[in-house]
């Protein structure tokens, strides 16, 4: 029975102070699908006796089945909040006491850590799930930077408190010291990604932002409902007694005074938080699974819990499950922690306008977001594409960040490569319908204003995955998402029956829609490629692809990891190559970036669209680059936003800008498909030292120059020690101490190395975390099972690049070399990689030999 | 003459010398041939019956790069044989290779004295490949035959009669094949196709007999005939082929000497196998065994490369022959597929294709090439821009819905236009065209004019790529109505604004204002842009004092 209507949440959406936009984030198989289910139970779409099992927001079968979540799913909910005393305690303006939320349940598997990106951008607050058995995991500080970065306000809660319940029987005082171990390493990552615009955002049990609970049971609390319980009874302050009921506060029943010492004449005192909160739980627990059938009724009288006529009759840990839901329910406590501590978007955009805006901070649209101003010009992001019934095509799943979106109304679409004042990424279109996303089923709706999430209908076809909605022609784009994984894992496909191909050509582009992350796409040997974050990712990926969007028998290849070109040192002369009608020449120098630079261009933290004095800056005084050369960077690549750089350092040469945009085409190429094996370079740095230009513009055309400029920058690469880069996973194992033996052996096989092991505190688990080339780490999982019978669980997430180590590349006796080989097998392009000599068009040696002698004589003058 | 090794550089590109013909097959030019073997070679006979027998006065003798040395010898060879001044007796001391052959000399030789000398002229430098004839010279010369040498591709020719002289190759180790080919082929009942490139095709009978003699029953000895379109092109089929193409694929095919990569990707689906048998032995001193021919990856770079073009907008026509038979109905037949896909076209002859000539057209998204069916295929990676053939072309202009890539490719344009004459793509083309409408309407009702149209999902990179073509839409209507622009030639008058369809167009406009073409030269303006300096009368005299100061003050 669902008990709101779409015209009570319609009516919501015009007061944004009013509205929660949250996702629910954490390590894979923390609990963050089955904690949701509490809160649609209370919603009233699913009931009681399913949630926590249902798992309503895993909507797909194979979710189902595997029991992960794979997609993330909206789902608004509407919640009433009774006491007057709690809006009071909400730190920020609200209109009445009804709220609106609406939240993403996201998968928490690596591979889909894309999703969760992509989740993140539309919502202003997270809850992180933690398991209190398992504690913070790789995964867990993974999203949680990732929505530090994002300017979301995370709130904790610490999951299967049953586990340690029933499983390990913790006394209360190990409870409290797990519960606060695990609370501590969540505010240690939080306090590692301090963000000065969202403040001190720790989370704290006594502030009310931590909660406890299991969300297979639906129960769950916070120290604050406790406090409103005691405050009431002992008649103290409510702030002040949830102060006491964390932490080293004691109650001494002697005195009748709370202390900060544990110990009263020799006697220890219970510490507040184990007397008053654990212990009624501790209570129901023992009297109910030690089937004490005489205590339970006294007890639940004691607690105000009335059970119906049929829940009397059960027992163990049904029992308990009805009991400790009527006690504590969960949807209750997280309800309650995420409307009061949760920004909404009128608080949250006020300092996210800044980090999700390309443009300056003073035009329409941005002053648009931070208001949250529904008159203001539409801005609104689309994050991530959603199948419909209607095969083939999506919703478009965003979030109104300013103005109002409606049916009909006519929009810029800007795709990524947009950049105002162009034409190119920008089409205008009218919204079909808009529509409110409920898990697996949708609700039209009449239009839709700032500050909530959405889908659309009929814009699918102009953004493939991302993209910006304005209405104002001046708006920038609102920032494109950096997802933490790459596509570095690759398949090939190819149909069985030659005249399916159209309909695997079709398929490759929905799938390619259908994840933030997948890449489709038909490499240079003419093989269709889907590239994918990990085997398991690219699994589901290609499990869609042949059941749902192509519907073809396909024939797969083995998974191929991509790798990159790099070069070891600068260039041992001065490349030179002449442009095939003979009057144009390039002199061009290559050298290895600093890894440092790399990765911040990576983690665009130094990008293309930056102000070029500004990024010039960063690299001078962060990476000790030349002041000069950092303002002349040309561009990046591949693809305008990759890791190499090219940079002008020619001094005085006649008509350069003209010619720079045809090498600035070539260079694209290049990086795109290096001189060893057509991979894409990486962390590779290009001088162009001199340029000698025919006088004519029509003789430095495009066509002239372009390929001239790839094969300059082969030369030059080739000439400065080239090497190959390969993807390393970072992999993280949860072990049992007997089983470790059997990580080291696996490791050591496929040329990974452990780094750090440490132990949980409290569990005999181990937590190894170690580096594994990912070319390696085909079937590592089940290789790894096999070995320690069971016992360990890999999560392993793409970490950097690192050189292939055995020699050179270009010598085929060696590993790289082999590698390289192989490749260019696969590739169907000659086995030797070319020589310089075949770099250059014309004769290079006699090229070489007078651009040794132009320097010489340069340097000279 | 002879010190000259290699052609002179004029026409050809520079890097012509480095790169050689990919398709010649010849050998070393530099080992200079008996007088005996230049008989051989050349067919000086035969050549000198078939001017006297179709009584030609005006010969053309077409040479590729690597026999240009010879030529002065054929050509001294030709006119000699021919030479009705010269008596018979001296003739008779010509080696020759039967006392038949003699007596038919001897008799044409007496007729011959009533006609006027043949004047034989060599050709040089051929406009596009070697293996097409070059009518077009030939031409320029008035000839009334070509006489090719060298390896062909035999495609069919419009204006002149053209004598193929393949110029017979040594093929020593023959052994050594009969003892491979038995090696490959265990079964005497294999069913195997024997084929040879034309310059060993005389060694293929001699072959094929001793193989029969060791027991082989299912062979099949290929003859030239000039076809390319046969499914071995310009070979004769068996039998049972011929009623049915597809029992080809039940064949496997022994080729003597390395095909062309055009014959290579042709032939590749059409049968079981290929086996190579390496004939040229110039090649370092090393045997090559024979292997199988594998073209599934050389095919699938192909596919590649024509899924990327079919996000292109602007195509480039380059016309690479002009003595192709049909030629111009096939720049026509593409002209109009583009057009039909709603792209634009521009059509270029450069003489023979390079990457430094078709560089100087940066707007140009993807280049067609008609030619023969040896020359269209231009794998290389120095273009900027993909090259392809027809045949490629009309897969790549197909939706993505409908592309079908089973591996089967041609190079040869007559059967594409064959297809379309029999009205099978004229259908497809027409359902194609219907269905563009439709889908064009539908879009109309729901959206108004302003709306963009989808972009293009770019296979090659997996993005969005727009193809928003601002001036397209008056373009396409005019053309729609049938209101075809006419032919004439209308003086442009300077200061006109560019007008695409009744619009002024921005683009047109800076390409009309800014794409101008300086060559080396002009054929009609020969006088200097700047005037010479007026001759005035210099100083004399001596250092001491110049004349022109004489009058001054003396110190």
């Amino acid at each position: 029975m669902v008990n709101f209507t779409v015209e009570e949440i319609r009516a919501l959406m015009d007061k944004p102070a009013n509205i929660r936009n949250m996702s629910v984030i954490a390590h894979v198989d923390h609990g963050k699908s089955t904690l949701t289910d509490s809160l649609v139970q209370r919603a009233g779409i699913i009931s009681a006796a399913k949630a926590g099992e249902q798992r309503f927001t895993d909507t797909r079968k194979d979710e189902q089945d595997r029991c992960i979540t794979i997609k993330s799913t909206a789902i608004s909910l509407y919640s009433h909040m009774a006491d007057e005393d709690d809006l009071k305690d909400i730190p920020q303006k609200v209109e009445g006491n009804d709220f609106l939320i609406n939240l993403i349940d996201s998968p928490g598997h690596v591979d889909f850590s894309s999703e969760v990106t992509a989740a993140l951008r539309v919502t202003d607050g997270a809850l992180v799930v933690v398991d209190c058995v398992e504690g913070v995991c790789v995964q867990t500080e993974t999203v949680l930077r990732q929505a530090l970065g994002e300017r979301i306000k995370p709130v904790c809660i610490v999951n299967k408190v049953d586990r340690a319940l029933l499983e390990l029987q913790v006394s209360k005082e190990d409870l409290y010291q797990s519960f606060s171990r695990t609370i501590e390493s969540v505010n240690v990552v939080i306090s590692t990604y301090f963000d000065k615009a969202l403040g001190d955002v720790q989370v704290q049990p006594y502030q009310g932002t931590v909660a406890f609970g299991s969300g297979l049971h639906g129960w769950g609390f916070t120290v604050r409902q406790f406090a409103v319980k005691y405050a009431k009874k002992f008649g103290v302050d409510k702030s002040k007694m949830m102060e006491r009921l964390w932490g080293d506060n004691y109650f001494n029943p002697k005195t009748k005074k709370w202390t900060k010492v544990g110990e009263h004449e020799g006697q220890p005192l219970e510490r507040a938080f184990n007397q008053f909160i654990l212990d009624p739980i501790f209570k129901i627990f023992a009297a109910i699974m030690n089937f004490k059938k005489d205590e339970i009724p006294t007890l639940l009288t004691k607690l105000e819990i009335k059970l119906s006529g049929e829940e009397k009759d059960l027992e163990g840990k049904q029992l308990l499950k009805v009991v400790m839901r009527k006690f504590l329910p969960a949807a209750d406590a997280l309800l309650e922690m995420m409307v009061i501590h949760l920004p909404s978007p009128v608080t949250a955009q006020k300092y996210r306008a800044a980090t999700l805006y390309e443009g300056p901070p003073d035009d329409e649209s941005c002053i648009g977001i931070r208001d949250c101003d529904p008159k203001a010009p539409l801005m609104l992001y689309v994050s991530k594409m959603v199948p419909t019934s209607d095969k083939g095509r999506f919703y478009a799943f965003g979030r109104v960040f300013s103005g109002t979106v409606r049916s009909g109304l006519k929009v810029r679409i800007q795709g990524p490569n947009y950049t105002p004042g162009k034409k190119e990424d920008l089409f205008i279109k009218a919204i079909q319908r808009t529509i409110l996303m409920m898990g697996r089923n949708i609700e039209p709706i009449e239009d839709v204003p700032a500050g909530n999430i959405l889908g659309l209908v009929g814009v699918d076809q102009f953004l493939l995955k991302s993209g910006t909605l304005t209405t104002s022609e001046t708006a920038h784009n609102l920032k494109v998402m950096k997802f933490s994984v790459s596509p570095v894992v690759q398949r090939s496909v190819e149909v069985k029956n030659a005249n399916d191909l159209p309909k695997l050509v079709e398929g490759l582009k929905r799938l390619s829609k259908s994840d933030p992350c997948v890449l489709a796409f038909i490499n240079e040997a003419g093989e269709h490629i889907v590239a994918g974050a990990g085997e398991l990712h690219l699994e589901i990926c290609l499990k869609d692809l042949e059941e749902d969007h192509a519907g073809v028998p396909l024939r797969v290849s083995d998974p191929v990891v991509s790798y990159r070109e790099s070069v070891g040192g600068v260039s041992s002369m001065t490349a030179l190559s002449k442009s095939p009608n003979k009057h144009n020449r390039l002199y061009v120098t290559a050298q290895p970036l600093d890894e440092e630079v790399s990765r911040d261009i990576e983690s665009g933290k130094i990008s293309p669209r930056d102000d070029i004095k500004a990024r010039a800056r960063v690299l001078a005084d962060e990476h000790g680059w030349d002041v000069t050369d950092a303002r002349k960077i040309w561009c990046f690549g591949p693809e305008t936003t990759g890791a190499n750089l090219l940079v002008d350092q020619t001094k005085a040469v006649q008509y350069l800008n003209e010619i720079k945009d045809s090498v600035v085409s070539g260079f694209q190429w290049a990086t795109k498909e290096g001189p060893v094996a057509e991979e894409p370079m990486r962390s590779v740095r290009f001088n162009i030292m001199d340029v000698t230009l025919h006088a004519d513009a029509i003789h430095r055309g495009g066509g002239q120059l372009i390929p001239t400029t790839r094969r300059v920058l082969y030369a030059a690469a080739l000439l400065a020690d080239p090497g190959i880069l390969e993807p390393v996973y970072l992999v993280e194992i949860q072990v049992p101490e007997q089983a470790m033996g059997g990580i080291y052996g696996v490791l050591t096989r496929r040329r990974g190395h452990v780094f750090s092991e440490e132990q949980r505190p409290g569990t005999p688990l181990f937590n190894v975390k170690a580096y594994l080339p990912v070319n390696e780490s085909f079937g590592f999982t089940a290789d790894l099972r096999s070995h320690t019978g069971g016992q360990a669980f890999p999560q392993s997430v793409f970490d950097h690049w690192q050189i292939l180590p055995g020699g050179s590349p270009l010598d085929p006796s060696t590993k790289p070399g082999q590698v390289v080989q192989a490749m260019r097998k696969r590739k169907g392009i000659k086995e030797i990689v070319p020589g310089v000599e075949n770099v250059s068009h014309s004769p290079i040696l006699v090229n070489y030999l007078v651009a040794k002698a132009d320097w010489q004589y340069y340097d000279k003058l | 003459m002879t010190t000259l090794k290699t052609p002179p550089v004029l026409s050809t590109p520079a890097n012509h010398i480095f790169e050689g013909q990919p398709a010649v097959s010849a050998s070393d030019s530099s080992s200079k041939l008996l007088d005996e073997q230049l008989y051989v070679t050349y067919e000086i006979e035969r050549t000198i019956d078939e001017i006297r027998k179709e009584r030609y006065s005006r010969v053309a003798l077409q040479f590729p790069d690597t026999m240009l040395p010879d030529a002065p010898r054929v050509f001294e060879a030709l006119s000699e044989g021919l030479d009705p001044t010269l008596s018979p007796d001296r003739r008779r001391a010509r080696p020759t290779n039967s006392d038949q052959d003699l007596n038919g000399v001897e008799e044409l030789s007496m007729t011959s004295k009533k006609l006027h000398a043949v004047r034989f002229y060599i050709l040089a430098d051929t406009s596009y490949g070697a293996c097409c004839v070059d009518e077009i010279a030939a031409q320029h010369i008035n000839a009334d035959a070509v006489v090719h040498y060298g390896r062909a591709c035999l495609s069919p020719t419009a204006r002149i009669p053209v004598i193929h002289i393949f110029t017979v190759q040594q093929f020593q180790d023959q052994s050594s094949l009969i003892r491979d080919f038995e090696e490959f082929y265990v079964d005497p009942q294999a069913k195997v196709i024997l084929m040879a490139d034309v310059t060993y095709q005389d060694h293929l009978g001699k072959i094929t007999a001793i193989l029969q003699s060791h027991g082989y029953t299912n062979l099949y000895m290929t003859d030239i005939m000039h076809d390319p379109s046969s499914p071995l092109p310009n070979r004769t089929v068996p039998d049972e082929v011929k009623a049915d193409p597809a029992k080809l694929k039940t064949w496997q095919l022994f080729h003597i000497s390395d095909p062309p990569e055009s014959l290579l990707l042709t032939l590749a689906s059409r049968l079981a196998s290929i086996r190579i048998y390496p004939a040229s032995t110039t090649d370092g001193e090393r045997y090559r065994k024979p292997f199988l021919a594998s073209t599934s990856r050389a095919l699938n770079r192909r596919y590649a490369l024509l899924t990327s073009v079919s996000t292109a907008s602007v195509f480039g026509i380059l016309v690479n022959t002009l003595s192709v038979r049909d030629y111009l109905h096939i720049v026509e037949h593409v002209k109009y597929q583009i057009q039909a896909a709603g792209k634009k076209s521009y059509t270029f002859v450069v003489g023979k294709v390079n990457a430094a000539k078709v560089a100087n057209f940066s707007e140009i998204g993807a280049w067609i090439v008609i030619g023969c069916w040896e020359s269209s295929l231009i794998d290389s990676k120095d273009f900027w821009k993909p090259v392809l053939t027809p045949f490629e072309l009309e897969l790549a202009l197909k939706a993505d819905s409908e592309r079908v890539w089973t591996g089967e490719w041609s190079s040869d344009f007559q059967s594409i236009l064959q297809v379309s004459q029999s009205g099978d793509s004229a259908e497809w083309r027409n359902g194609h065209k219907t269905g563009g409408i439709v889908d064009g309407k539908e879009d109309r009702e729901l959206d108004s004019e302003e709306e963009s149209a989808p972009p293009d999902y770019d296979l090659r990179t997996g993005r969005y790529v727009s193809h928003a073509r601002p001036m397209r839409k008056p373009y396409l209507s005019a053309s729609g109505s049938k209101n075809l622009p006419s032919n004439f030639l209308a003086r442009r008058t300077s200061g006109d604004l560019a007008v695409v369809g009744g619009e002024a167009s921005p683009g047109a406009e800076y390409l009309k204002s800014k794409r101008v073409w300086k060559g080396l030269g002009s054929d009609f303006e020969i006088a200097y842009e700047d005037e010479g300096a007026i001759i005035e009368q210099g100083r004399s005299g001596i250092a001491r004092g110049y004349t022109h100061d004489q009058e001054g003050p003396r110190i």
